[in-house]
């Protein structure tokens, strides 16, 4: 049975819709990631679950029970917010404390849980100090604390980790998704970052404009995206996709032939005109290389490796090759891309192909 | 130095003096000149020349049964008042936070007896209390309660006039803490929320000590207002019965301008002042340990 269910939910704010009906179920110990660009409606989906806004329609259920129209405090959940939410006239102890204080739970067992969480999160330094006095990352860490000592059916996070620093931003992210291990509590995360999501989740939620593009585990999300904007948005960097012709089990790319792979080819079938994406990581050797030709107009050395930002017949490519590829800006250069990884979406749909 | 940077450094000059003077007119010099008042005896009606008397005015004062009960009259009046303000204020500001049915309307009826003169509040309270005339007598007789003498009497009169300054000042204090409230961050509201953290604690485990800083500044604000209390008490019992509500400034003003004994007075402001200093450093310190305590 599903730990958590939304069933069909829909949110409208006045004449606005922002959800269409929704539907979404997480697995007991599940970690499930809502990814989307900014206004795809992750975060209403999250406040919805937690209480915090009502759906308009539809059921929302954690652990079987019905609790669409339950308040927040009464559905045993515990959610992180992107601004830590911490109470800033109490102490670190304080705050991680105070919903066991406000509902009776003996000062002994209080201290003990406290001291436990604190340990976990290496806060014992801390305990009492005030949240002014903390920085980002150990603000987020009390955030996690108080979530986490009321042993709550489901985490929420709403994204925790934006208003970190790019490193504690990486460290934070593995301490999470460890800790959610080890507790094995269901939980569900939202973020706009792709690789907080690929990294941290069990199944990647890609959303856009309230509807779910993708709900997939991530690898399944890079090798196989179901359509172009979620091949667009999975990835760094991102695919590139082309308008290309398909003639004779070949693709044309203007005068350029790149041979299909033959399972494609049988797949493509007799379609004229298609989308054809490749990763930028896909440029190399393989069994089935086609060479391609692009005019670099920048070239970006990260040190593991190149890429070359250009054009291929008039249209955008980045190419990501080895450190030492010989390539200069306006002079032709010439990859390998490997066919076997090639994508294909149909041009009025975007669907995969 | 550059010339051009003496010249700026001329300019300086120009900006400060003028301050300087019109504080030092304006402020300054009548603040020393009543202090060299009130060492002296100096009588307008019959004109005596002025004769310094030492600390005589002020040991007058001092040993005097009126002031003593005038500074306890003010204090009664402005901390009956002020602690009905605070909680009703805080009250009406957290129902206009919430959003109660039109509040936008309240938002501006509720403030408007802050925006009428306290002489004219005075004039519309005298009329409301009148013992055969008022309504608010009317409607006790109505109601089977005997009349009310409520401004010839001590206590009611002190009711009065608390009651009055809780009218016209509450709204200042809803203004106040309806923007503190509305500058709290949501966010912390709604951890709570899901951390299953009822209204009544949410409001003194949170609310209230993250607002308890600017309480103790309106707070303070309206002692120091409040203790100036004059024009009401003026329009309504002149300070009477007797001197049963007479206030600090009325005791000052009766002094100075009906008995126009100038020597006296101004001792008798100086020691308001030092009186105003004492409370509100009394205040501010115990204010100061409840704030770090719990804030």
């Amino acid at each position: 049975m599903p730990h958590v269910e939304l069933d069909a939910i829909t949110k409208s704010f006045g004449a606005v819709s922002v959800l269409p009906p929704l539907s979404l179920s997480v697995g007991k110990g599940e970690f499930v990631v809502l990814v989307g660009p900014s206004g795809c409606g992750k975060t209403t989906t999250l406040r919805i679950l937690a209480g915090l806004e009502t759906a308009s329609s539809g059921q929302v259920r954690i652990n079987g029970r019905d609790v669409t129209h339950a308040r927040p405090g009464e559905r045993n959940t515990a959610m992180v917010f992107q601004n830590y939410a911490l109470y800033p006239h109490m102490t670190v102890r304080g705050n991680i404390g105070y919903a066991m204080k406000v509902h009776g739970v003996p000062r002994a067992e209080i201290d003990a849980r406290v001291d436990e969480a604190a340990r976990l999160l290496a806060l014992d330094p801390y305990l009492d100090r005030k949240p002014r006095n903390l920085s980002g990352g150990q603000r987020q860490r009390v955030a996690i604390g108080r979530a986490l000592v009321r042993q709550p059916e489901v985490f929420l996070f709403d994204e925790p980790l934006s208003n970190l620093d790019a490193k504690l931003r990486v460290e934070m992210r593995t301490e999470i998704k460890l800790l959610q291990r080890r507790l094995g509590t269901t939980a569900v995360y939202v973020t706009h970052d792709q690789v907080e999501a690929m990294t941290m989740a069990d199944r990647v939620v890609v959303m856009r404009s309230g509807r779910i593009e993708q709900a997939a585990d991530p690898i399944t999300l890079y090798e196989q995206p179901a359509n172009r904007f979620v091949a667009n948005f999975i990835g760094s960097p991102a695919m590139n996709f082309f308008d290309v012709r398909i003639e004779d089990g070949a693709v044309m790319l203007g005068a350029q032939r790149l041979p299909l792979v033959e399972a494609d080819a049988r797949r493509l079938g007799s379609r004229r005109t298609v989308i054809f994406g490749i990763r930028p990581e896909h440029m190399r050797h393989s069994a089935h290389e086609a060479r391609l030709t692009l005019w670099p107009e920048a070239i970006e050395p990260l040190g593991a490796q190149t890429l070359l930002l250009g054009r291929a017949e008039g249209q955008k490519i980045t190419a990501q090759v080895d450190p030492r590829f010989p390539a200069s800006v306006g002079q032709p250069s010439t990859v390998t891309i490997d066919m076997t990884q090639a994508h294909f979406f149909d041009p009025e749909t975007e669907a995969r192909l | 130095m550059t010339a051009s940077a003496e010249r700026q450094d001329g300019i300086k000059h120009l900006f400060i003096w003028p301050a300087f003077l019109i504080v030092l007119v304006v402020s300054l010099f009548p603040l020393i000149y009543a202090l060299t008042v009130s060492f002296q005896t100096v009588r307008i009606v019959p004109p005596t020349p002025p004769r310094f008397v030492g600390l005589d005015n002020y040991a007058q004062i001092a040993s005097s049964a009126r002031f003593w009960g005038a500074i306890g009259t003010t204090a009664l009046i402005t901390f009956l008042s002020v602690s009905a303000q605070y909680v009703l204020g805080f009250l009406l500001a957290l129902a206009l936070h919430h959003n109660v049915p039109g509040a936008s309307l309240y938002r501006v009826t509720f403030l408007l007896p802050m925006f009428l003169a306290p002489v004219g509040v005075a004039l519309i309270a005298r009329m409301v209390f009148h013992p055969y005339l008022g309504p608010v007598n009317d409607a006790m007789a109505g109601l089977g309660f005997a009349y009310m003498p409520f401004l010839t009497e001590k206590w009611p009169a002190i009711m009065v006039l608390a009651v009055i300054d809780t009218w016209q000042w509450t709204p200042f204090v809803t203004l106040l803490m309806l923007a503190g409230l509305q500058g709290l961050p949501q966010e912390v509201f709604e951890a709570a929320r899901v951390d299953n953290i009822g209204a009544w604690r949410r409001f003194w485990g949170i609310t209230f000590p993250m607002l308890l800083p600017l309480s103790v500044a309106v707070i303070f604000i309206r002692l120091i207002e409040g203790f100036k209390i004059i024009d009401t008490v003026f329009v309504l019992t002149g300070g009477g019965p007797g001197t049963a509500t007479e206030t600090l400034t009325l005791f000052a003003y009766n002094e100075g301008f009906k008995k126009f004994n100038l020597g006296l007075t101004s001792a008798l402001s100086f020691l308001f002042l030092i009186v105003v200093i004492v409370f509100g450093t009394v205040y501010l310190a115990a204010a100061q340990r409840l704030t770090r305590r719990y804030a």
